[in-house]
């Protein structure tokens, strides 16, 4: 009985890819002549549901945009999101339906980097590309894969020479204080601020201090802080953390300039922290945030709000003009890949990418057939009358992730 | 350790301190009215926080906005006890816990969709620049948490030891059915004490909001308020403030001492070792035998 | 006794043919679902029979997937080995809650319980070069004997054991252990009065419930294939609570029937994206309200007409 199933099966599916239009071979998994089907994933329940839903709501913005504007080489977009919670097992659901069942072209990954590194096999074994608009995890890209690109964010030895470069450099430092959360992000940059430190400067941080996720007291670090008496302090955590350790900080009497993670770099970190956000700096992973008065800014910003009117505050985030951005770069690739668009195709339209990017609001992304990551670029900024401006700041160091990709 | 460091820690350690027992008081509440161990009352305590930034928002001045606060968070404490308490009240004492753990569910899931995970800070009259002790320097916002705790539970040991619905609640607690038989209406009761928990969580998250500021995630504290309910003693009302100071004092000490780990371990250490050689803490009553 | 034979084979049916007919997706659901089975039954003797509470299960599991997946990776061990020896490890550290367990009951055991649980958590988290830490670990994919335990393989295998799993919970419900259990809860003193030692009862309950879990922790490790910390922390135990508070308490089959529904409820809620979460909780607290002693508890009455005979669902 089972075996006159598969017969059935089998004979449909023949027919059905004999009658797929233009199809010298078999037609791509999720491509139709009039539509591609993209696969999207990430947090939108639990903490982590302002990173996804931003991701979501970006990346959908820009797919009406792309749509109205003709598709994709007459190929609407479609895009299907799926919840991974915020954890590993739900992701590789999520990734599961999306390429098994809702038979996606490509996975748009706009998730965090444990969610993404528990589907890493899977989308391997697969093959089908998985564009990683935000995770920073380097398994991404390191062991390098054929279907795997990285887009937004940077990979995390990169945050390490950048944030080094520019403490020591920018800022004039050489006795460097770090306080950083018991927790996978800020955990990371300030590792690889200790590390880029020390092989590019040959400086070890005068202190090191960590807290708990959901501290809400300080004065132990900030004390031991004080007695290594360093020049800068290097806070890594969330905004909730920051503002309370920066009001703490000075109401002891520690002055010093604070440098922030990339967490910190938004709007929801001044409304949070107030008057002492004053001087503070860092890097953004975006050259311009959304509230910025920049004129290409304020007209993307105004589209947002068009499309998405009644969001919370501190909507659009970063992530939102991150995904936009993104979800434009992989449009430029399947355009490129042109009318025959296969798995094969995108990645190489991918590897020829050059400095692309949507508008003064992304970064430029470049890939090549050895290096699939996008962005080595990170805006630094300093907050300004209650502003983050941008530093006119450029790094001189070439990056040595660069150097294993030879 | 300078002398000005230790101070300070110590100083940091019970403004800290004041924070856990607040909640700890929230939670010492419905137990002593009810014995029941309510997971959602972290949610109730972020619940009042955003009923307060609501009020706020609407430009409520800020002694006007207190009381409202306090009144629509014992509302909604009726409201839950009528609706999903009162139901389930005769099941085993599990399903009573994970509807409450469903309920904190809910109205996290709620407050999230609508404010994300933007962490605001309340303005509040009193929260100002850091006060000087010498060359010590510590936030009003943490004195006034202390004063109002300190009040606030000889308000409450008055009412249960003075008041008729408060002596009622310490019957209820103990033996509901006895209660019923000397004629206490034990439905009403067990919405008053669930609107009593309710306003006492509001306050809480009204007095925490200036200083940490208020997320989804507020209600996090509630285990450290266990342990430092269970330091205290559960129904020990004066314990519960005790417990908190303790347990703020140990932590900042052991983070400044043996770093950010051990800092998270000392707690679970104290709860353990407390619960396997005096399970009732330092003014709780015996707990029964197995 | 028909009918309850009849459901049975058609269930046995579609769970053997699902790494046929279904999708990668399905079948992956089928085999989370089959881990919670396996740890639901444990939780549900030590809870639902003993009367025990415990917030740390989830942690039981993650000790259970640790050492599993440490053994795999770091050790090179085949899983053959490395998952029984989860089992050993999980079911030693469990054994010593048990002494707690002597002692006290209701809130305090609970939190003690809590306390294991954040324990367990920071102890992950803190020994980093060993475990990974927050950023989790990456499994290679299993073998059993060489053979590398994959897809249609590695679902039989979860079936097999998930069976074995049921029919050992069965075993232990219906032994004169599963008597001690219930006497346990019911009374301590009265347990004692027919010569049922409370302490090693509590003990054996504790460490029984640990095996399970252990073993659901190292059947996660091969089909998930990636773990961190915050996969088994207490929202997880609270849901594996959810699980049998709503399956059934004090019931095998309620285990599973909690399991099944409550695995595949967050799935079929995906469509409602960022209110999942508040229609879940809503549907939770609706079984409770409706159905306080379980979905075993709604249906016992049907399956003694059916069972004739049969005078209590185990």
């Amino acid at each position: 009985m089972l075996g006159a199933n598969k017969l059935f099966l089998a004979v449909a599916t023949g027919l059905v890819l004999a009658a797929a239009p233009g199809a010298a071979h078999a037609a791509e998994q999720g491509v139709t002549a009039d539509s591609i089907a993209i696969g999207a994933f990430g947090p939108i329940t639990g903490p982590a549901a302002y990173i996804g839903l931003a991701g979501r709501d970006g990346a959908a913005m820009a797919i009406k945009e792309i749509n109205a504007a003709g598709g994709i080489n007459g190929r609407k977009l479609n895009m299907t999101f799926e919840d991974d919670g915020h954890s590993p097992a739900r992701a590789l659901a999520a990734v599961k339906k999306l390429v098994d069942d809702d038979k996606v072209f490509v996975l748009f990954n706009v998730a965090g980097s444990n969610g993404t590194i528990g589907t890493i096999d899977y989308v391997k074994e697969k093959g089908i590309v998985m564009y990683v608009s935000f995770a920073s995890a380097p398994g991404v890209t390191w062991p390098f894969a054929k279907n795997l690109f990285r887009g937004g964010t940077t990979e995390v030895p990169r945050y390490g020479e950048l944030y080094a470069e520019y403490i020591v450099d920018g800022m004039k430092a050489k006795r460097i204080g770090i306080l950083s959360g018991r927790e996978e992000y800020p955990k990371n940059e300030g590792d690889a601020l200790t590390r880029h430190l020390q092989s590019w400067y040959g400086i070890a941080p005068v202190k090191r201090a960590e807290f708990n996720i959901g501290d809400k007291d300080f004065t132990p670090q900030i004390l031991g802080l004080q007695e290594a008496n360093p020049q800068v302090i290097a806070f890594f955590g969330n905004p909730a953390e920051a503002a309370i350790a920066l009001r703490q900080a000075r109401e002891l009497g520690l002055n010093k300039p604070f440098f922030v993670g990339t967490t910190m770099v938004d709007q929801g970190f001044l409304n949070a922290a107030g008057p002492v956000a004053e001087g503070v700096s860092g890097f953004a992973l975006i050259p311009l945030l959304p509230d910025s008065s920049d004129p290409a800014m304020k007209a993307w910003h105004a589209k947002w709000s068009a499309d998405y009117p009644n969001l919370p505050p501190n909507r659009p985030n970063i992530f939102d003009v991150l995904a936009y951005s993104d979800m434009y770069v992989l449009a430029e690739a399947m355009r490129h890949a042109g009318n025959d668009l296969t798995t094969a195709s995108l990645i190489n339209a991918l590897e020829n990418l050059h400095d692309y990017r949507v508008g003064p609001i992304a970064t430029p992304r470049t890939f090549t057939k050895i290096n699939h990551i996008g962005n080595l670029r990170l805006q630094p900024m300093q907050v300004k009358h209650g502003e983050w401006v941008q530093v006119p700041w450029e790094s001189k160091r070439p990056s040595d992730i660069l150097q294993r990709y030879h | 350790m300078t002398w000005r460091i230790a101070s300070q820690l110590a100083l940091s350690g019970l403004s800290v301190g004041s924070i856990y027992a607040i909640v700890a008081l929230s939670l010492a509440i419905p137990f002593k009215a009810s014995r029941v161990l309510n997971f959602a009352q972290g949610e109730l305590v972020t619940l009042g926080a955003y009923i307060a930034l609501v009020l706020t928002s609407y430009g409520l001045p800020y002694a006007v906005m207190v009381p409202a606060t306090l009144l629509i968070a014992a509302a909604s404490g009726l409201l839950i006890e009528r609706l999903v308490v009162r139901p389930i009240i005769g099941a085993p004492e599990f399903t009573l816990v994970i509807a409450t753990f469903a309920l904190g569910l809910i109205i996290r899931a709620l407050i999230r969709i609508h404010w994300q995970d933007n962490v605001f800070f309340l303005p509040a009259p009193y929260a100002g620049p850091a006060l000087a002790v010498g060359p010590l320097r510590v936030n009003p916002s943490y004195l006034v948490i202390i004063a109002s705790t300190g009040i606030l539970t000889a308000l409450l040991v008055l009412f249960f030891q003075r008041t008729k619905l408060g002596k009622a609640m310490r019957a209820v607690s103990f033996d509901p059915t006895a209660a019923r038989m000397m004629g206490i209406r034990v439905n009403t009761v067990f919405g008053s004490a669930w609107a009593l928990s309710a306003a006492i969580g509001a306050l809480a998250g009204l007095l925490l909001a200036p200083v940490i500021g208020i997320n989804p995630e507020l209600g996090h504290l509630i285990i450290k308020a266990l342990i430092a309910a269970v330091i205290g003693g559960f129904g020990s009302l004066g314990g519960a403030i005790f417990g908190g100071l303790l347990l703020g004092v140990l932590e900042t000490y052991t983070g400044a001492l043996f770093g950010a780990a051990l800092k998270e371990i000392i707690p679970f250490a104290i709860l353990i070792a407390i619960l396997l050689v005096r399970p009732q803490g330092l003014w709780g009553a015996t707990p029964a035998r197995v | 006794m028909r009918a309850h034979r009849i459901i049975i084979v058609i269930v046995a049916a579609f769970a053997v043919a699902v790494p046929i007919l279904g999708s990668s997706y399905q079948i992956y659901l089928v085999e989370l679902i089959l881990i919670n089975i396996v740890a639901a039954i444990g939780l549900n003797l030590l809870t639902g029979n003993c009367g025990q509470i415990s917030l740390c299960h989830a942690s039981l599991m993650a000790i259970g997937a640790y050492t599993t997946a440490l053994l795999t990776t770091r050790f090179a061990i085949t899983y053959a080995l490395a998952l029984p020896a989860g089992v050993f490890v999980t079911t030693l550290l469990g054994a010593s809650l048990g002494y707690p367990a002597r002692r006290l009951s209701g809130l305090y055991l609970a939190l003690v319980t809590l306390g294991f649980l954040e324990v367990v958590s920071i102890a992950i988290e803190e020994f980093s070069d060993l475990t990974g830490g927050v950023r989790g670990l990456k499994l290679e994919k299993p073998e059993l004997a060489g053979f590398p335990l994959h897809t249609a393989g590695l679902y039989y295998f979860v079936l097999a054991v998930a069976i074995i799993a049921i029919r050992a919970g069965l075993g232990l419900r219906h032994s004169r252990y599963g008597r001690a259990f219930d006497a346990v809860r019911q009374s301590v003193i009265v347990a004692q009065a027919l010569a049922i030692p409370p302490g090693r009862t509590k003990l054996l309950a504790f460490s029984i419930a640990a095996a399970f879990a252990g073993l659901a922790g190292g059947l996660f490790t091969a089909v998930v294939g990636f773990i961190d910390p915050t996969e088994f922390d207490i929202s997880a135990s609270l849901r594996q609570i959810t699980f049998i508070a709503v399956g059934g308490l004090g019931s095998v089959w309620g285990s599973v029937i909690g399991s099944v529904i409550l695995t595949l409820l967050p799935e079929a809620l995906r469509g409602a994206d960022e209110y999942s979460d508040v229609l879940y909780g809503a549907i939770l607290l609706a079984a409770l309200v409706l159905a306080p002693t379980g979905i075993v508890g709604l249906f016992a009455p049907v399956f003694r007409r059916l069972g004739g005979g049969k005078a209590q669902l185990s």
